[in-house]
């Protein structure tokens, strides 16, 4: 492992970054002063390569040239040898901005559609339901500073910085700076991105900060505040039922505005048309995903790639099918479900006995029924603000993080070697993980060499250059499961019939995936909010879930976590948790062999859906997340088209 | 000014502007970037330091006034036995702040351990400074109590031993 950074902080530059004031418009003047040696300014044509970061088939400059998409672009970074002599000297760079009328054009992609059936035209007999789902942009600093720091040593650079993707940093600032990415070390510093923060913007602050130790030939660090951003997303259904409130046909539209540039949202749509295909049968069905540009910060994926999202618009359009139908949520969604789901193109007919399970599991605890019984018949009561209390429920199914297609794209190879040691040694490209890797060791040593999982070793970069990617990222590692399952099996035959060392070569085209996704592990929430009468603050009072997944490696770590993605995502959309807060989790296991994958984008999609339900019923089918004190205010005194 | 302080156990004399927050001298000074954040008082709550083994939020706290005072950071606190205690609490209760808030909630929890706060609504309020919504109130509860608990025994260990 190569050396961390060992130099004194006397001796390197410190850099601050310029950010456009706004987004949408043009640089009429950016005037710079004279400045002296202990000073590098650097502009978008001062990077010496590429000045463009490219992120699954999305592209956007490193340091803005002449158009300003977004609020918060970077349009100059400035060093200087200490961060007190920049931020002096910044105050004498002056930008000058012009407004565009149109949006500076990103490529958009092309909406995706998916249906099966023929609505009958003759059947006019059928009551029609909408619904309209809303999540609102979020953009936000994350309050939390962090640094990235560049320095060469000898033919070598060095990158110190906080990266969900190391890979990603590499491949940047080799375009970049023209630096040959094996003499590129990157070193990671301890982060949490709850939001995905850390994938795009240390890989853009990495290759300036690297052009600026290749132009002042010392290390040089550049600081800034974390920001993310979440996508605005637009859910429009409208479903017709028959006379028993049994959906027939529906059609669904989604619209997802990503910000000023667009990243991975080919796989962006194919995740949200996983969430948008409902669990129950219909005659026929419409769904199309549609993804839009606008001048707000690029979109961080904030640990989901849009299933949740569609996930959560689901589940809220279930429960305005129950409202309509006058049966409680819970119970309408185990009477329209049927035991198994229809098989599509993009999640596989799986069994949906255990996510009836958990629905009951959830709502017997919770008493849903009657909560929601007794807080409809209140709601009447109330005049003017209703009963201002709400309890809603939401369930389905965890997908495996990448789509079929995009893992094709990608790509992987992968050698698993029996040695003449009777030990297993396997070599990846594949994205992994620590904790994955012991339940791989643990099932190829069943197989091979039982009893001795030590024995399977897989072969370490080292630290610095293991990618794990983000967890939302995490398909290869549903999906090469399977595989090595059935290489372990192959090899334990032929190292009895083969001369040691055998090996098995694997790729990704090696295994015939039916789905976009696999379906791993499924739950229900029950999420209960009051809204404070006097100030109008929504709080959540309570969460009841029930999850079971297939096998459970840590049950502390899987609890934790979802635990912890309930909390923020009540929170990051504007619930307030009291200290008397309380979630009740259930987590079973069905012993099944699948790998979970994407506990949280789950449990966030279900949170989501829940919450919104919730509101619902306290608020009525106005409210959109996140929610405020404003917005409850504006619910209740103005006009709908005002809202 | 020149001052004069411990930090991590070093004895420092630093030449620092007197109203440097302590967050920026350690990050800047001290190079610790992993365990302190400075969000320019902002009331992140990640910056939890000890200063004569009390937590204070170190973007709070000017340079005159660590002056002759002993400020222990994470980086030094994680291998003492007292974070043992409070890691065999978390284990005991089963539940982990995340890793962007370990650091601070650890030494909020060795502060109410320490002084045997035992009343939840202090509890709660002394460890709503940290703007994580990573762990419920009943657990946070559960661990000072777990902590007091395994802080008391091993004392108990010590003084029958001695």
């Amino acid at each position: 492992m190569a050396e961390r950074k060992n130099f004194s902080r006397y001796n390197m530059r410190c850099g601050i970054l310029l950010r456009a004031p706004e987004g949408q418009c043009r640089i009429t003047d950016l005037s710079i002063p004279e400045l002296d040696s202990r000073y590098l300014a650097l502009t978008g044509n001062d990077i010496p390569g590429n000045n463009t970061f490219s992120f699954l088939s999305g592209n956007m400059p490193i340091i803005a040239k002449e158009t300003l998409s977004y609020p918060g672009q970077i349009v100059l970074a400035l060093f200087a040898p200490d961060y007190e002599s920049a931020s002096l000297m910044m105050r004498n760079i002056k930008l000058e901005t012009e407004h565009l009328e149109d949006a500076v054009p990103v490529d958009v992609p092309d909406s995706l559609e998916y249906s099966w059936g023929e609505r009958q035209e003759e059947e006019s007999r059928y009551k029609e339901v909408t619904s309209h789902f809303t999540l609102e942009h979020i953009g936000r600093p994350t309050r939390r500073i962090y640094s990235v720091t560049a320095w060469l040593d000898g033919a070598n650079m060095h990158i110190e910085a906080p990266t969900e993707w190391v890979e990603l940093v590499r491949e940047t600032v080799e375009k970049a700076t023209g630096y040959p990415k094996r003499n590129i070390t990157v070193h990671t510093m301890p982060y949490t991105a709850r939001h995905d923060e850390y994938l795009i913007e240390p890989a853009i602050l990495a290759a300036i900060a690297a052009t600026a130790a290749i132009r002042s030939g010392l290390p040089s660090e550049i600081r800034t505040e974390g920001m993310y951003s979440r996508p605005e997303i637009k859910v429009d259904r409208t479903t017709e039922t028959d006379e028993d409130g049994k959906p027939v046909y529906e059609t669904a539209v989604m619209t997802v505005d990503q910000g000023a540039f667009l990243f991975a949202s080919e796989e962006y749509q194919r995740q949200a048309m996983t969430g948008l295909i409902p669990p129950y049968p219909l005659k026929a069905f419409r769904a199309s995903v549609r993804i839009a540009s606008s001048s707000n910060y690029p979109a961080a994926f904030c640990g989901s790639l849009g299933y949740s999202e569609a996930l959560a618009a689901t589940e809220y359009h279930i429960s305005r099918l129950a409202d309509k139908s006058g049966v409680t949520p819970a119970l309408y969604r185990l009477s329209i479900e049927k035991e198994k789901r229809k098989f599509t193109d993009y999640i596989p007919g799986y069994d949906l006995e255990e996510t009836k399970k958990c629905i009951k599991k959830a709502a017997d605890e919770a008493s849903y029924d009657r909560k929601w019984a007794a807080n409809s018949f209140q709601k009447d009561e109330f005049g003017l603000l209703g009963y201002l209390r709400g309890v809603g429920i939401s369930s389905g199914v965890g997908i495996s993080g990448f789509s079929t297609t995009l893992s094709k794209e990608l790509g992987f190879s992968l050698m698993m070697t029996f040695t003449q040691k009777h030990n297993v040694t396997v070599n990846t490209s594949a994205l992994n993980h620590p904790g994955t890797i012991k339940i791989w060791k643990d099932r190829i040593a069943e197989r091979i060499i039982p009893g001795r999982p030590e024995g399977v070793m897989f072969l370490d970069h080292g630290p610095d250059t293991i990618d794990t990617g983000p967890d939302v990222l995490s398909r290869l590692v549903a999906s090469l499961t399977p595989q090595l399952e059935s290489a372990a099996k192959r090899l334990s035959v032929l190292k009895d019939t083969e001369k040691l060392p055998v090996s098995i070569r694997l790729d990704a085209e090696n295994t015939y995936y039916p789905c976009e996704f696999e379906n791993s592990g499924c739950g229900a929430i029950v999420a209960e909010i009051i809204i404070e009468k006097e100030s109008m603050i929504p709080v959540a009072r309570n969460v009841w879930a029930a999850f079971a997944f297939p096998t459970i490696m840590d049950e502390t770590s899987l609890r934790n976590s979802i635990k912890r993605t309930i909390m923020m995502t009540l929170s990051e959309n504007g619930m307030r948790l009291p200290a008397d807060f309380s979630i009740h989790l259930d987590i079973s296991e069905t012993g099944t062999e699948d790998t979970v994958a994407s506990v949280q984008q789950l449990a966030r999609g279900l949170t989501l859906g829940a919450a919104m339900n919730a509101l619902a019923q306290a608020l009525g089918e106005k409210a959109v997340l996140p929610i405020n004190a404003e917005r409850i205010n504006r619910i209740f005194t103005t006009e709908d088209a005002d809202l | 000014m020149k001052i004069d302080c411990t930090i991590d156990g070093k004895t420092l004399t630093l030449s620092l502007n007197s109203d440097k927050p302590l967050s920026l001298i350690l990050r800047e000074n001290m190079g610790d970037e992993g365990y302190v954040n400075h969000c320019s008082g902002r009331m992140c709550g990640l910056c939890a330091v000890l200063v004569d083994g009390k937590a204070v939020l170190s973007c709070m706290v000017p340079a005159f006034e660590i002056r002759g005072k002993t400020v222990t950071t994470f980086e030094s606190f994680r291998r003492s036995k007292e974070m043992k205690d409070i890691e065999k609490a978390y284990e005991a209760v089963g539940a982990y702040p995340c890793t962007d808030c370990y650091a601070s909630r650890s030494l909020i929890f060795h502060s109410l351990i320490d002084e045997g706060v035992t009343d939840k609504n202090q509890i709660l309020k002394e460890l709503s400074i940290v703007r994580c919504h990573c762990m419920d109130a009943a657990s946070e509860i559960k661990i000072v109590q777990k902590g007091i608990e395994i802080r008391r025994k091993r004392n108990v260990r010590r003084t029958q031993l001695a």
